[in-house]
């Protein structure tokens, strides 16, 4: 299984998907609802959560580069107790998996299929996504390597071509209540960067081990860049008005006209959005099977593919009875559990990770 | 053995087959397929009170075939409808679609719809909850044009057009042309949300050209701007002081000024090349005050008078002529927005915001009896660059004013 090797660069390609396809449909009406004007600030802010989360996961693999958060978690702090972070983590990645697919599919059935059943469009995607996991890491990383330009071209040409619909003057007043409101955005948008720990499932398997953390910051920056590009787009074109919608990008999307003829480009962003859910699903849907794999010490995952996205597409339903309680649950419970499980958990191992080393060495220069 | 592995791979081949060919079914998505021949296409729509709390909901529909037929070179109002109007009541618009639908053989469709009208006595009583649905709803474009009609706006609906296809065309043309106001949804919306809690929407009319039976017709006229204060209409402008909103708000595109030059018998006038106006809203000793910088060109197209601009002193009369109507024109509208309508249309608000957010915050709750109160300086700078194909006044080669 660990024969297999993917590139730090594929590994990016991977995660830059993975952190933005949910962040810019939803983000900017978030960070609006906090910082009105002011909600480019806050990926700037943000970000520094996913440089702490790749900092965690780099410096725990540095320690134990052969494992996972859940083979680790017992190597560091015993048996049992690792046992139980290992089910707290898998059960976050688990719920997220589904989450991630209903708002996929909420979005398709609000904006384009809307009699199609919601249960057909999270069915297929989870198929799409099981084939890939199932053809393993290697699969995975060259699809999100194919699609990566398709997800990423028309993202700037979207923002091309709404340039004419540009009020630069939205920005102003820049800070006018401080900087309290984009601050409380960020830590909403945290919750999003804190997904960066989700490289630590894939550092085991990676070819060129040293890059690891400098392709992660790159990674960062480059996602940070791309939210601040969109929340201004959006305020740009949208202005005071962006707090109110629902999908502000895809508002933004309908928006262009050029040269009157070349408009109502809805699909674009639908193109854009199913590519990035696809590489968020697999990179997630990954993180399940083989954490699941490992926590029950099989020697394979592929067999429990199967059956986890089963309980992927429950999950999808349980707990999100309809979109307005997901959305309240995405900015006031969602950053705080995403932060909780994929940071100060990682944190609080690498901690006693350190003093155990140190005591060891210690130990072994008393002797 | 050998036959056996060929039956094997046979069997394998004919389980591919079948549940690939079986998943076809599922791939189609049949739920969402629409065929184009099943859809009613909307290009206009015209929302208008009815009774009390009723609302009437009228569609412009395009009819394919009347299109694909040929409309024949003739057109004219003989030539055959491209359109039709449906109506009907409810209590708000989604009530009164879902009738419209009941009644209806094909999908209505709001995708294409570029043109959305109010009727004045609707506009009077309050948007907000149509403009709800038009903006929850997922099909209508946010880049749709807003008018409000005087009298009902189903009737420049089912209005009978000379040159474009259907009147909801000719009325959005009207608004994109640029000699009149462009106010689309998703504007509307954000200054509606915005600080000023004004808007101007272009108003437009029926209006009918008499003549005998045969040289008689309907068009769509342009008068003016139609004022919301937040979501209620409280007031008009008429069509030159609109004109004078668009100076404000830099959205002079085709444009015409005449003068007549003091002392002088004939008019001159104009086509405007570049257009700038810069806002700088300033706070001193408690006193608000809006400095607006208008620089222009101009280009002679008419000269009426026995002014002959090559010479440097006729010049500097007509720019001065030039200028001050310029500034008559912006400073009427702000006059009627300030003391009439107590309207901001021209959204000062977000330009005090902007520049002074502290102040701003003070004043926020009560900027409707702020406004009137801001003091306006308007500065033209016009300039005229060019003089069109011939040189002096056809007057002046004739050596009338050589005495």
């Amino acid at each position: 299984m660990k024969e297999v090797k993917i590139s730090s660069l594929q590994l990016s390609m991977m995660m830059y998907p993975t952190i933005l396809a949910t962040a810019i449909l939803t983000v900017p009406s978030v960070t609006a609802k906090f910082a009105a004007h002011d909600l480019w600030m806050s990926p700037i802010l943000a970000s520094f959560m996913g440089g702490v989360a790749v900092f965690i996961a780099v410096q725990l693999h540095k320690l134990y580069p052969e494992q996972t958060i859940i083979e680790y978690s017992e190597n560091i702090i015993g048996r049992i107790p690792g046992k139980i972070i290992g089910f707290f983590v898998l059960i976050f990645y688990l719920e997220m998996t589904g989450e991630i697919a209903r708002s996929y599919s909420e979005f398709i059935v609000s904006s384009f299929l809307f009699k199609t059943p919601i249960m057909v469009i999270i069915a297929l995607m989870l198929l799409v996504c099981a084939f890939a996991v199932y053809g393993g890491l290697e699969t995975m990383a060259r699809a999100a390597q194919l699609f990566f330009p398709a997800f990423f071209v028309p993202l700037i040409i979207l923002i091309i071509l709404l340039s004419p619909d540009f009020k630069f003057e939205n920005v102003f007043p820049v800070l006018e209540e401080g900087i309290v409101p984009p601050a409380k955005g960020a830590v909403v948008l945290s919750g999003w960067f804190a997904e960066f720990f989700l490289i630590a499932f894939f550092l085991p398997f990676l070819s060129d081990r040293k890059k690891a953390m400098k392709q992660g910051i790159i990674n960062v920056v480059a996602v940070m860049i791309t939210l601040t590009l969109v929340n201004l787009t959006v305020l740009f074109v949208l202005g005071v008005s962006t707090a109110s919608k629902t999908y502000p990008l895809m508002n933004a999307g309908r928006y262009i006209s050029w040269a009157n003829f070349f408009e109502n480009l809805d699909a674009v962003i639908m193109a854009v959005w199913i590519l990035g859910a696809f590489v968020k699903l697999t990179v997630f849907y990954f993180a399940v099977v083989l954490g699941t794999a490992q926590w029950l010490n099989l020697s394979d995952y592929r067999p429990i593919v199967w059956p986890v996205g089963i309980l992927i597409a429950e999950f999808s339903f349980w707990g999100i009875p309809n979109m307005m309680v997901f959305a309240r649950d995405e900015d006031q419970s969602f950053p705080f559990y995403s932060i909780l499980i994929q940071v100060l958990f990682p944190l609080l191992l690498l901690m006693i990770a350190m003093i155990r080393r140190r005591k060891g060495e210690n130990r072994a220069v008393n002797e | 053995m050998l036959v056996e592995k060929k039956r094997n791979s046979f069997i394998k081949c004919a389980l591919l087959f079948l549940s690939f060919s079986g998943s076809l079914f599922l791939l189609s998505g049949c739920w969402d397929r629409v065929e184009i021949n099943d859809l009613a296409i909307i290009t206009a729509a015209a929302i208008d009170k009815k009774d009390v709390n009723q609302v009437e909901l009228s569609l412009q529909i395009f009819i394919p075939k009347a299109m694909g037929g040929g409309q024949g070179g003739e057109g004219g109002s003989g030539g055959e409808n491209v359109t039709f109007v449906i109506s009907q009541a409810g209590v708000n618009i989604a009530d009164a679609l879902s009738k419209l639908q009941a009644d209806f053989p094909r999908k209505i469709f709001w995708g294409q719809c570029k043109v959305f009208l109010f009727g004045e006595e609707l506009a009077r009583e309050g948007v907000y909850e149509s403009l709800d649905f038009l903006l929850r709803h997922p099909e209508p474009r946010e880049r749709g044009y807003v008018f409000v009609s005087k009298g009902k706006a189903k009737n420049i609906l089912a209005m009978k057009t000379n040159l474009e296809p259907y009147s909801g065309e000719a009325v959005r043309e009207i608004a994109t042309l640029g000699s009149g106001l462009a106010v689309t949804l998703q504007d509307f919306d954000e200054l509606l949300t915005g600080a000023s809690q004004g808007a101007a929407l272009p108003y437009m009319k029926v209006a009918s050209k008499k003549g005998d039976k045969e040289s008689s017709y309907d068009y769509t006229s342009f008068i003016g701007a139609a004022v919301f204060k937040k979501d209620r209409m409280v007031g008009d402008l008429s069509r030159k002081e609109t004109r004078g909103l668009l100076w404000l708000k830099n959205e002079v595109k085709e444009y015409t000024v005449t003068v007549r030059p003091p002392g002088e018998k004939g008019e001159l006038s104009f086509t405007l090349g570049t257009v700038q106006v810069k806002v700088d809203p300033q706070i001193k000793n408690k006193e608000w005050k809006m400095k607006l910088d208008v620089k222009v060109t101009g280009m002679v197209i008419q000269n009426g008078t026995n002014l002959d601009v090559n010479d440097p002193n006729s010049l500097k009369i007509v720019q001065q002529a030039f200028q001050k109507s310029v500034k008559q024109r912006i400073e009427g509208v702000i006059g009627t927005a300030q003391h009439k309508l107590k309207a901001d249309i021209a959204d000062f608000a977000e330009e005090f915001h902007r520049k002074y957010p502290k102040q701003w915050k003070r004043v926020e709750k009560r900027w409707e009896e702020v406004f009137p109160n801001v003091k306006v300086q308007v500065q033209v700078n016009a300039e005229v660059r060019r003089q069109g194909y011939i040189n002096q006044p056809e007057k002046a080669r004739e050596g009338v004013d050589n005495e």
